[in-house]
């Protein structure tokens, strides 16, 4: 379990037991400016690791890539060197019409639209956040005065088959089924919530994630986001401390 | 068909019911939750649908049975949101999964395997039933309150009863066998057979629900009361939160 885990290159000790997880490796480094003494640990393939302090105690971030067989690795390797505690923090395309661009989505649940979870568990098996960081998130929207809505994420395997559907063999497929998210009240696209979802489910480690979305207008600067889900990581460390 | 005109199944119109509504499968269950209301009458009985309508809090609430399965609670859900509820806790009693479950604990739902057939008339089966997170919470404060033993996690909704009890002996039984110990694996604690057509149908229809089951495992099942209790509780927290937050409850 201590050994040099093969895809993140990181050991027992390396990383704190909460560990948020951007897509993008260049995001890593931005989201470490908001710990204290933050120190980069490792960095392979597409899995870019700091570890710094919140409060006094250890946290992490690390990225995933794009996608949920990078996104499974990574938080398997995470749960063999200690992590327990995981937060999803990145962009998103928007679901519901008149969602504006900047707005938080606080996921529940995602859709298994991908091919990752059923490696683990059949598709009927929910893909549910963990109460506790879908809680911690709310209270970090709510006092930092945010607009925010909670509900679930569509987790796909093909960008350019949400954005651009008409270029796809599966044209009709892809088509209906985006209508059937929108009436389902799904919130938001993006593609690794459900895989972390499944794992954390199956590791018995708590999952959750806050993305902001793409809507109607520019989309503007991220750390709203990252200072959202800075503090939902504090809420959880002072939840866990009281518990 | 027309909101202000009596229901098909459930035989209700807009008025007889409240906003927020328990939902057991057992039409005989009805009465002694409803007992616990302030005021209840007895408002409909058709088919496996039995309804009480009374007041906590000076709130309306009502509970209507589902009869066994995804088929009936569909249709008693659809038609309760016609006739203006909003709020749904599903109260009853369920297998466990976890091999450390005793029976009486709580299972708190917070999502569901949708291991049964209605819910794919409405969503593609990767659509997650995702239990509203406040109900999961006014739920976990009702069960404390009530000093109640219970966990918080996933339920298996399936079609089947028997393939259940005894799998062994249907034509699917490696099948049946084999899936039933992923959900073990996946951290499910309970299983029951309504839960996921009602949150799956929730989320299309823009509604919150929820659920409380008492777990049956090995030993012999203890009276309801801590059950039906931690259900009304449930009702009148929800009901408080929504005052808070500006909600209108009636």
């Amino acid at each position: 379990m201590s050994q040099l885990q093969h895809h993140i290159h990181l050991k027992e000790g390396d990383v704190g037991e909460y560990v948020l997880m951007p897509g993008d490796p260049g995001r890593a480094e931005v989201i470490a400016r908001h710990f204290d003494n933050a120190v980069h640990v490792a960095t392979n393939r597409e899995y870019v690791t700091y570890t710094g302090f919140l409060d006094g105690v250890k946290v992490s971030v690390t990225s995933t890539g794009i996608g949920c067989p990078s996104s499974a690795i990574a938080m398997e390797e995470l749960v063999r060197v200690g992590a327990k505690t995981f937060i999803r923090v990145g962009t998103s395309g928007s679901i519901q019409p008149g969602t504006q661009s900047g707005e938080l989505a606080i996921v529940t649940g995602a859709i298994r639209d991908e091919g990752t979870s059923l490696h683990y568990m059949p598709a009927d098996f929910p893909a549910v956040a963990h109460y506790e960081v879908v809680q911690a998130l709310r209270k970090a929207a709510t006092a930092k005065g945010l607009a925010h809505r909670v509900g679930i994420s569509q987790s796909k395997d093909s960008f350019y088959g949400e954005v651009e559907p008409e270029h796809s063999g599966v044209t009709q497929r892809l088509l209906d089924r985006w209508k059937a998210w929108e009436i389902g009240g799904a919130i938001c696209s993006e593609m690794e919530a459900s895989t972390l979802f499944i794992v954390a489910s199956m590791l018995r480690v708590r999952a959750g994630g806050i993305m902001v979305m793409h809507g109607e207008g520019e989309l503007g600067s991220l750390e709203p986001l990252i200072e959202t889900a800075v503090l939902a990581v504090r809420e959880l460390i002072k939840g866990d401390q009281n518990a | 068909m027309l909101n202000d005109e009596k229901q098909y199944h459930i035989q209700l119109k807009k008025g007889d019911v409240g906003k927020y509504v328990l939902l057991p499968g057992d039409p005989g269950r009805c009465e002694p939750i409803a007992a616990l209301f302030d005021n209840p009458v007895h408002v409909a009985s058709n088919r496996e649908y039995n309804t009480y309508t009374g007041y906590l809090d000076g709130v309306k609430v009502s509970v209507t049975s589902t009869g066994i399965g995804c088929p009936s609670a569909a249709i008693a859900l659809e038609e309760l949101v016609r006739v203006g509820a909003d709020t749904f806790i599903r109260v009853g009693t369920s297998g466990h999964i976890q091999p450390d479950s005793v029976s009486g604990e709580l299972a708190i739902i917070s999502a569901a395997i949708r291991d049964e057939g209605t819910s794919k008339h409405y969503m593609p089966i990767e659509f997650p039933a995702i239990a509203d997170i406040d109900l999961v919470m006014a739920i976990k404060r009702a069960a404390e309150k009530n000093k109640a033993r219970y966990r918080i996690g996933i339920t298996q909704s399936k079609d089947s009863f028997y393939g259940q009890h005894e799998p062994e002996r249907m034509g699917v039984a490696a099948d049946l066998l084999n899936r039933w110990k992923a959900w073990e694996i996946g951290g499910a604690i309970c299983s029951e057979m309504e839960a996921s057509a009602l949150f799956v149908i929730a989320s299309m229809l823009r509604v919150r629900a929820g659920g409380v089951m008492m777990v049956h495992a090995k030993e012999p099942m203890p009276p309801l009361d801590i059950l039906l209790n931690t259900s009304i509780d449930a009702l009148r927290e929800i009901i408080a939160f929504d005052k808070e937050n500006g909600r209108a409850v009636n």
